[in-house]
């Protein structure tokens, strides 16, 4: 908010210099943020935090200066002049609903001589931002700025019946704003009204039917205390925020609202002449009995974690007019109307503490006893998923968590993202942030795309991140690793594209540093991924991953420039704990190697030749391992040619070589008969 | 004997020639040595030759001779090997780049994350997680911001059905460790949170990491001493902190705190709009309306909190320009972070 320098000295007296105001009230939680000339004055920007509406004006701000020791606060005692006739004679007052106006105060001025501004004023408000309009307007602004008080000023001879009714408004009442936007209210919003119709939405904002204007003679102010839950309803029901509706919602000053009637009257009788009628039309005059906090200074030193000296304490305290009453230990405070953010001990506790210094606190690490700490919850599960990545040597990825309806359809169609529904947001910022990701898959492939779109020779994206979903009316969310590889494999000098198996190798590396052994691929059709070039991981029965070419569909709404690779895996099928590798003892006898060239149908699977010859072989056979495959010259269509190698090794003694070509040609005998696969 | 000083040279030749080795400039050195035309070695002993008695003279030159043969061969055979060697060593150019396999980076954030993790773990502090999607109570009711607050309006929220909503902070885990955990309580808790917020500073999904600190005794001074200590570890010793009073519903007293701009250590330049200070942090003691709201008698009771946006630390740390580079999973970014510290 903006303050005038010269303003604010007008309510201190013997105010510190510019500087060390600026500077006390930084520390003391004002924070002067600039600080400009203009003329002989300084303009000011601070920043007056939303617990603070008593500070959003310069008497306020003052106060806090004066708390700062940059001076003391002069009183505030307007000198009214009052005419003959008694205000109840020129308007009549009733508020309906006490609770959400729980004071109205009203003076009139009668007579006035609506025109241009004095310099000074024009000038005050022009420095606080707010542009002069005429004499009557501009003092009841210059009050707000002043003294922090809201003020609306009527056209007393547009006020049917003379009258100010406060009372909610019809359902669909119409009310044209002064902002010239016509309004339709409902039964939850206060009005000030005359006998007739709504004249303005209470702490809001005025209506035309009743604005001051050049022929203005007579003008009501009304000078009123709202509930800040009514008007931050409506302000926020009617999308208009006023420098009424702000401070009204935050919490006015009860106590002012009597006071800167007087302020304003004072002013405008001034400025516009006129008579001001005797009295104050006041709908609850009595002041609640003010709140009472009690602290111990004891406490304040122990919560503070240094002594606070009690003289300082108890003057602070004074200065922000709070009353201490100091008995041994205790003080108690007295907590005036404006200071609508003190309630507890440790309320004051702040009071006394930003203006003894916060810079003042020596710092001290906690003394308790300390216990080593840890990793709780998901985070275990989550940092190995992402040292897994980064051990396969993928580049981790950050994508949004919200994607559009059609990224979110387009990558929903496997069995990990189809475990519940999706989350739709009820006000997304904008459509391509609609929908909570049910796969990482959403921004990884789209991320892929961008990078080959750039350019890029290699790609090779993970991400770990949730995904959410709907399940019973509740929303879950799970832990996921993704996966994307494009482009190119391999080292510089044997570069080729990116297939299958090299997805698969990342994911087995994956789901080896993950803890995860004994997973099995099988062929799958989700419909994420191209069919004949994907498969399920299925680990303890549980589909626990996917992976394969991303389809054409998915391909297309992130138009990818080329085939991208992805795998997701479920991180909740892995084990966080640590694998804790068993001591195997070491061979105490050579191994013997014999590759074995089997030529067969390419429906066989890999996975059964292997298990045929695990079966097939003795039990000294110690592990099988693909050397090669081939097809092409001399290999049917339907056939190929896999070449692999098998270890022998004996427990108890070293193998001969006759021992081994004795049971490699029963092995390739019983595997000709039982899988029809050739030798040659 | 007169040939001694002829078996003195050839020890002396096979030695040297065994320690030049296959070095071709080393092998020559040897040849200038014994074989020099002018002032080599066997040239001396040649001229020695004329000094010697009648009878000796036939032994020697016998002697000399072979001395200058086996010379000549070896030489000729080490200059051979050399040049061999020579060939062998420019076989493979060792300055090709190798055959590297493929090299992971953990992102900006993740490191930054870390590093921050590592610092409060070491000082006794568990690492904390929590539900992104959460309820009104736990992300704004029980941190004393009731319906209707105005401290609402500065958390623009995405809203889901059912009154659920995206977190706009990661203080809702603070109640639910509040609700759940024995005292003490010291956590960190990061994560990610989202605000209906887009512009240049602003992303609508971030990342902040808070911490929480519950027990008997804790003192403002403690906030004060943590977060220095924590500052100066993650970014540098030299830097100043500052604290000055401010407000969250949450806390009381607030504080924001300030340290030295980190890119010119105070003098003013561009990034801290010429103060000297960057904002970094907001922290206050847990409000007692914070502690009764998660069943902990605040007479009893005290604790302090603080939470800063991940994102920006790392923009701080890495000197990255803009905010939304950092979910755009551009490789020619991530990959700037390989091999950075795991």
């Amino acid at each position: 908010m903006r303050f005038s320098l010269s303003w604010l000295r007008d309510h201190l007296e013997g105010s510190a210099s510019a500087d060390e105001l600026a500077q006390k009230l930084t520390a003391a939680g004002m924070n002067v943020e600039t600080r400009e000339k203009d003329g002989n004055d300084e303009v000011w920007d601070v920043d007056v935090t939303t617990n603070r509406p008593d500070a959003m004006n310069h008497r306020g701000l003052a106060r806090e200066g004066a708390a700062a020791a940059c001076g003391t606060l002069k009183p505030l005692a307007p000198q009214v002049d009052e005419g003959a006739t008694p205000v109840g004679k020129v308007a009549r007052l009733t508020v309906d609903d006490p609770v959400g106006c729980p004071r109205y105060c009203a003076r009139v001025v009668r007579g006035v001589k609506v025109g241009p501004s004095p310099a000074w004023l024009v000038e005050r408000l022009e420095r606080c931002g707010v542009r002069s309009i005429n004499n009557v307007v501009d003092a009841t602004n210059y009050v707000l700025l002043d003294v922090g008080q809201p003020l609306h000023a009527f056209d007393l001879a547009f006020l049917k019946g003379q009258e100010i009714r406060v009372r909610r408004a019809r359902a669909g009442e119409p009310i044209t704003t002064l902002d010239g936007v016509e309004r339709k209210l409902t039964a939850d919003d206060l009005v000030i009204a005359d006998a007739a119709r709504a004249v303005a939405v209470a702490g809001v904002m005025g209506a035309e039917n009743s604005e001051i204007g050049a022929a203005t003679k007579d003008v009501l102010i009304e000078s009123a205390y709202f509930d800040p839950r009514s008007v931050r309803l409506t302000a926020r029901r009617l999308g208009l925020k006023t420098e009424a509706s702000h401070r009204f919602e935050r919490g006015a000053d009860r106590a002012m609202a009597r006071t800167a009637a007087d302020v304003a009257a004072e002013l405008i009788v001034r400025l516009a002449g006129g008579e001001l009628a005797a009295g104050v039309l006041d709908s609850a005059p009595e002041l609640p009995a003010p709140r009472e906090v009690t602290f111990s200074l004891v406490r304040l030193s122990a919560f503070t974690g240094c002594e606070i000296p009690r003289e300082l304490a108890l003057k602070v305290l004074s200065a922000l007019e709070l009353a201490p009453c100091a008995y041994d230990d205790e003080v108690t405070c007295t907590v005036p109307p404006h200071r609508v953010d003190l309630e507890l001990a440790e309320d004051l506790y702040e009071e006394v503490i930003r203006h003894f210094g916060y810079d003042n606190v020596p710092s001290a690490l906690p003394e308790e006893s300390v216990k080593p700490g840890a990793r709780l919850g998901t985070w275990p599960l989550t940092e190995r998923g992402r040292d897994a990545l980064a051990a396969v040597g993928a580049a981790e990825a950050f994508t949004y968590s919200f994607v559009s309806e059609e990224v979110e359809a387009a990558t929903s169609g496997s069995p990990l993202a189809d475990r519940g529904a999706a989350v739709a947001l009820d006000n997304p910022l904008s459509a391509r942030m609609a929908v909570m990701r049910r796969s990482l898959l959403a921004g990884l492939a789209e991320a892929a795309g961008a990078n080959l779109r750039r350019g890029a020779e290699r790609v090779l994206l993970g991400e770990v991140g949730r995904a959410f979903f709907e399940r019973g009316g509740k929303v879950a969310e799970e832990e996921r690793l993704a996966l994307a590889v494009a482009g190119k494999v391999g080292p510089w000098d044997a570069l080729r594209p990116a297939d299958f198996l090299d997805l698969k190798g990342v994911v087995e590396a994956v789901l080896a540093e993950l803890g995860v052994s004994g997973a099995t691929w099988r062929h799958a059709s989700p419909a994420v991924l191209t069919a004949g070039e994907c498969a399920e991981i299925v680990h303890g029965g549980r589909v626990i991953g996917v992976a394969g070419r991303l389809a054409d569909g998915p391909a297309a709404v992130f138009d990818l420039p080329a085939d991208v690779w992805v795998a997701e895996l479920d991180l909740d099928a892995a084990d966080a704990a640590a694998r804790v590798p068993e001591f195997e003892p070491l061979p105490r006898f050579p191994a013997v190697t014999a590759d074995l060239t089997v030529r067969h149908k390419l429906a066989l699977p890999y996975e059964r030749l292997v298990a045929a010859i695990e079966a097939a072989a003795p039990g000294w056979l110690e592990g099988v391992a693909p050397v090669v495959r081939y097809r092409g010259e001399g290999v049917a269509q339907d056939e190929v040619k896999t070449t692999v190698r098998l270890t022998y090794r004996h427990g108890e003694r070293s193998l001969t070589q006759d021992e081994v070509n004795e049971a490699q040609f029963a092995l390739m005998d019983r595997l000709g008969r039982e899988l029809g696969v050739s030798f040659s | 004997m007169a040939t001694e000083p002829l078996e003195k040279a050839r020890r002396e030749f096979l030695a040297a020639l065994a320690e030049a080795g296959s070095d071709p400039a080393r092998v020559e050195a040897v040849r200038v040595r014994f074989a020099g035309r002018r002032s080599g070695l066997l040239r001396e002993l040649e001229d020695a030759l004329k000094t010697l008695s009648k009878e000796a003279k036939p032994g020697y030159g016998k002697a000399l001779n072979e001395l200058k043969k086996l010379v000549e061969e070896r030489l000729d055979a080490a200059q051979r090997a050399a040049e061999a060697a020579g060939a062998r060593r420019q076989a493979v150019d060792v300055t090709l780049p190798g055959r590297r396999p493929v090299t992971g980076a953990l992102h900006p954030v993740t490191l930054v994350r870390r590093e921050i993790e590592e610092i409060f773990l070491r000082m006794g502090y568990s690492v904390a997680d929590g539900p992104e999607v959460e309820d009104d109570w736990h992300n704004f009711g029980a941190l004393n911001m009731p319906p209707d607050h105005p401290a609402r309006d500065t958390q623009d929220t995405f809203f889901l059905k059912d009154g659920l909503l995206l977190r706009t902070h990661t203080s809702p885990v603070q109640v639910h460790a509040m609700e759940t955990m024995p005292l003490p309580i010291r956590l960190i808790i990061p994560g990610r949170v989202y605000r209906r917020d887009s512009d240049l500073r602003h992303s609508p999904m971030f990342h902040q990491v808070e911490g929480l600190v519950v027990g008997e005794g804790i003192t403002f001074g403690n906030l004060k001493a943590t977060l220095e200590a924590f500052v100066h570890v993650l970014f540098d010793p030299r830097l100043a902190v500052r604290f000055r009073p401010s407000f969250f519903p949450f806390t009381e007293p607030s504080a924001e705190v300030d340290i030295t701009c980190v890119l010119c250590l105070g003098k003013g330049c561009a990034m801290c709009s010429g103060s000297g200070w960057i904002e970094i942090l907001g922290a206050g003691m847990v409000d007692p309306r914070v502690l009764a709201n998660c069943k902990l008698d605040p007479s009893r009771v005290s604790g302090f909190a603080f939470g800063f946006g991940l994102d920006r630390a790392a923009l701080l740390k890495y000197r990255l320009p803009d905010l939304r580079l950092l979910f755009s999973g551009d490789e020619r970014l991530l990959r700037q972070f390989e091999g950075v510290a795991r």
